[in-house]
């Protein structure tokens, strides 16, 4: 098992994925500072 | 988040399984102002189409994140009126996290959801019946008063 989430970082990316798996993106907007 | 939150197993396990998890900074244009983004940490639930079905602002603890990912989860199935798989979820939300802040809300919508499905307004009447009694001081009991009269 996965020791951490795989966060993609792009967008179109995770539409493509979301698509692909019929799931829902969970959008995460942090302050990397 | 990053500290407490999304390192829990539990928490890794099911964001994996259920959603396609994706991380933007709040300063990236255009999609913070796409999203209106003004304090972090934001975390939203979008549909395959890129619609918002749920936001959530401020720290979660893993508790919480999960109840409300369930309800995001929810939200996205009912809003595409998919109304078995919204009612799976939110039952999940209710039975499993019952002392959550989402539970009145999910109450709400498990209601609308029975109503949707089988059109019996009864379920409505229920809806208001279970939240004036369990959640009184809850906005959703408010919104659900005009159903104390079918």
């Amino acid at each position: 098992m996965a020791n951490f989430i795989a966060w993609e970082k792009d967008m179109s990316k995770a539409r493509k994925l979301a698509r692909a798996r019929n799931l829902p993106i969970l959008l995460f907007f942090h302050n990397p500072g | 988040m990053d500290a407490v939150t999304y390192p829990d197993e539990k928490i890794i396990a099911f964001v994996q399984e259920n959603f396609i998890p994706l991380q933007i900074a709040h300063d990236a244009i255009p999609l913070s102002r796409d999203f209106n983004i003004k304090w972090t940490p934001t975390l939203i639930t979008l549909g395959i189409d890129g619609r918002e079905h749920h936001r959530s602002v401020g720290f979660l603890n893993p508790e919480d994140f999960i109840s409300s990912a369930l309800l995001g989860m929810g939200k996205f199935h009912f809003d595409n009126d998919r109304y078995q798989e919204a009612l799976s979820l939110f039952e999940n939300l209710i039975s499993r996290h019952p002392g959550s802040d989402y539970v009145a809300e999910a109450i709400f919508l498990r209601g609308v959801s029975l109503y949707k499905h089988s059109g019996d307004r009864l379920f409505l009447k229920e809806v208001y019946e279970t939240l004036s009694s369990q959640h009184p001081d809850s906005e959703w009991t408010k919104r659900a008063s005009p159903y104390r009269l079918l």
